[in-house]
């Protein structure tokens, strides 16, 4: 294990610049998620980290080592890949073995090692099997025993749950999470579901058009997002545009008490998560008119419009079927759930 | 007994009469379906049955005739005289050993170069496939004349090697030997192997080689362990194709004569002894052999494929 620096690195192609001055710093044993929209050079990233593609400026490390110019082969790095990427021309054990095979570890070792993790991932009676004839969780399970057999240094996971039913995307959610807390494996998670990266890593970095936007623990990143894109990213977001004057936000709608040791002052943007919003049918603080209802099964989400014109997400309870589309409904909302996340002046 | 036949002529009478009608007039989906196949494979059938079936029928009813340019009579004399007659054994192993020989000589020079072209990105690479695919339309005399141009009694590497050993040029001329042939041969054939071998190295999972990379293989340990099993098909299917067209050139052969193969024996047969009938049961080997040969690697190759 080691811990991982991503220094200032910048990755081109021709012309266009898939990774942009990324700093990153992976603990020891951390598990860190890279997530963002398609194309932001999060997976350019794990290229990078992985020894694939080679920074055009800055510094990749593995401990104090400088591995940017090593090649992919001599980094000793674990990589499980979205499509699996098995060999099928090999069993399932043939997988685990290859490994340490190229690295010269002798049979009845590898042999044993690729038992004892197809033990741990609980797919040993697999062992014989050709990779074809399993279905995409065993595949998954089996990439993951054969990135682990070469007790690697740092372990990259990337979208390693794209393309699996909702149901075995949880089981494996909770299964890996508890894996990588038991190995303590440095990690870097590669996704764009925000959600996975929320529940299975220690910190996510956010990248959006080859920058970072920001870096921090899930509670940082969803509580106090850096900016609009973070805060719209991760999970759902009304940004409500307002003005900050002597301790009080006012919106078109209305005002509101301003978060304690707020500083800010002007027009600012403030976020408010749709699960923080009081709905009811008293006194609130806005009154909004429904226009669309969502029925999620464990909430229903409603949409609606606030009397300056402005759109606001709610979460109603699963209980209030009688809402309908064209209803008012009161909302109030927390002083301490509003953050105001940039300034607009 | 005669009841059962009639009812049975009835009966294929009927199934003929209802697939014309079900081709003609389709009540279902897939009767419009057999139409629509019907109509596009009639053109290339017709061709197929009067260029292709009928000759073949012909060649092989000559083979057996007495008379050596007609129809006539039945005999084995012509096989027999291929299969203990040492001068045809003898072509014979010469055309299997050569086109062999060159067919491996082909694909080893096709593999790093189809390799190299799908898997690297290479300056100007649109032109330089132009270039390897040109040869695909060289007529083989085209080949041969190459060949001659550059190792012939006055060529440009004659020319310099004997400059270099101080050989007389007629000794170092290698354009009508079987080293001049080889090369004539590879000419024809490593465009076709590349052809084949490029598709295959397109299909390739590239995510497989990579995790072999990360997980410490070398470059040379990832081809031979995860792109080597999945280029195999391919292999087998240039195999099958560049060894085929070994057997078959002709042209090529007819100008620099370096070895006495099947296909310049026919045209002896035919043309300096007149033996149509011993030509005919020549190339009727050829045929058997050749579609046995492809029938069998193919087989082969599709096990390989579903596994």
């Amino acid at each position: 294990m080691a811990k991982v620096s991503l220094e200032n690195v910048t990755k081109r192609f021709d012309s266009t610049v898939a990774v942009d001055d990324v700093s990153i710093d992976i603990a020891d044993g951390e598990v860190m998620g890279i997530v963002g929209p398609s194309g932001c050079g999060k997976t350019t990233a794990l290229r990078l980290v992985a020894g694939f593609e080679t920074a055009t400026d800055g510094t990749i490390r593995y401990d104090d080592e400088d591995v940017t110019p090593v090649p992919p082969e001599n980094r000793n790095v674990g990589l499980v890949f979205q499509s699996y990427a098995l060999f099928n021309n090999m069993s399932v054990l043939g997988n685990v073995t290859f490994g340490p095979k190229m690295h010269g570890v002798g049979k009845a070792e590898r042999r044993e090692r690729a038992r004892e993790l197809l033990e741990l991932l609980d797919i040993e009676e697999l062992a014989d099997r050709d990779p074809q004839t399993l279905s995409g969780g065993q595949q998954q399970r089996v990439g993951l025993a054969r990135a682990l057999a070469i007790e690697p240094r740092i372990l990259l996971l990337d979208e390693p749950m794209t393309g699996l039913d909702a149901k075995l995307k949880q089981t494996l959610r909770q299964e890996l999470g508890q894996l990588l807390d038991d190995l303590g494996v440095t990690t870097l998670y590669v996704t764009h579901d925000q959600e996975q990266a929320m529940s299975m890593c220690d910190r996510i970095a956010v990248m959006n058009d080859g920058h970072l936007e920001q870096i921090g623990t899930p509670a940082e990143i969803y509580e106090e997002p850096a900016n609009e894109f973070v805060a719209g990213f991760i999970g759902t977001a009304n940004l409500l545009d307002a003005t900050v004057t002597d301790g009080r936000i006012s919106f078109g709608f209305g005002d509101v008490d301003a978060p304690d040791g707020l500083r800010s002052s002007g027009d600012v943007t403030v976020l408010v998560r749709p699960d923080d919003i009081r709905v009811g049918d008293g006194e609130g603080d806005a009154a909004v008119e429904v226009t669309n209802l969502f029925y999620q099964g464990e909430h229903i989400q409603a949409t609606g419009t606030l009397a300056d014109g402005q759109e606001l997400t709610l979460q109603l309870d699963r209980s209030l079927t009688n809402v309908e589309t064209g209803d008012t409904l009161s909302v109030g909302f927390d002083p301490e759930t509003l953050h105001v996340i940039r300034s607009t002046k | 007994m005669a009841a059962d036949q009639v009812s049975m002529g009835t009966r294929a009478t009927g199934a003929v009469r209802t697939a014309v009608g079900s081709v003609v007039s389709p009540t279902s989906e897939r009767q419009r379906e057999i139409r629509r196949i019907v109509a596009l494979c009639l053109p290339f059938s017709v061709l197929l049955v009067f260029s292709g079936v009928f000759p073949l029928t012909e060649m092989f009813r000559i083979s057996f005739s007495e008379s050596r340019l007609v129809t006539e009579g039945f005999t084995l004399e012509y096989y027999r005289t291929m299969v203990n007659d040492p001068y045809y054994r003898n072509i014979a192993f010469n055309t299997l050993w050569f086109a062999a020989a060159t067919t491996v000589a082909s694909i080893s020079i096709a593999v790093p170069v189809a390799h190299a072209l799908e898997k690297y990105a290479l300056p100007a690479k649109s032109v330089i496939l132009t270039i390897l695919s040109f040869p695909n339309s060289l007529p083989g005399i085209v080949a041969a004349f190459m060949i001659i141009i550059l190792f012939g009694n006055t060529g440009v590497f004659t020319n310099l090697l004997a400059f270099l050993s101080g050989q007389s040029r007629i000794d170092v001329a290698i354009s009508t030997g079987v080293l001049g042939l080889f090369f004539a041969y590879l000419y024809s054939m490593i465009p076709r192997a590349l052809l084949l071998l490029r598709g295959t190295y397109s299909e390739i999972n590239t995510d497989a080689e990579e995790a072999a990379r990360v997980l410490g293989a070398t470059p040379l340990q990832t081809f031979r362990y995860v792109t080597l099993p999945q280029i195999k098909p391919g292999l087998i299917g240039a195999f099958i194709l560049v060894f085929r067209t070994g057997l078959a050139i002709f042209g090529t052969v007819l100008i620099l004569k370096g070895l006495l193969v099947w296909t310049l024996q026919i045209d002896r047969e035919l043309a300096q002894g007149f033996n149509i009938a011993q030509a005919s049961a020549m190339a009727t080997i050829w045929f058997v052999f050749v579609f046995g040969f492809t029938v069998f690697a193919l087989r082969y190759t599709s096990a390989e494929v579903s596994i």
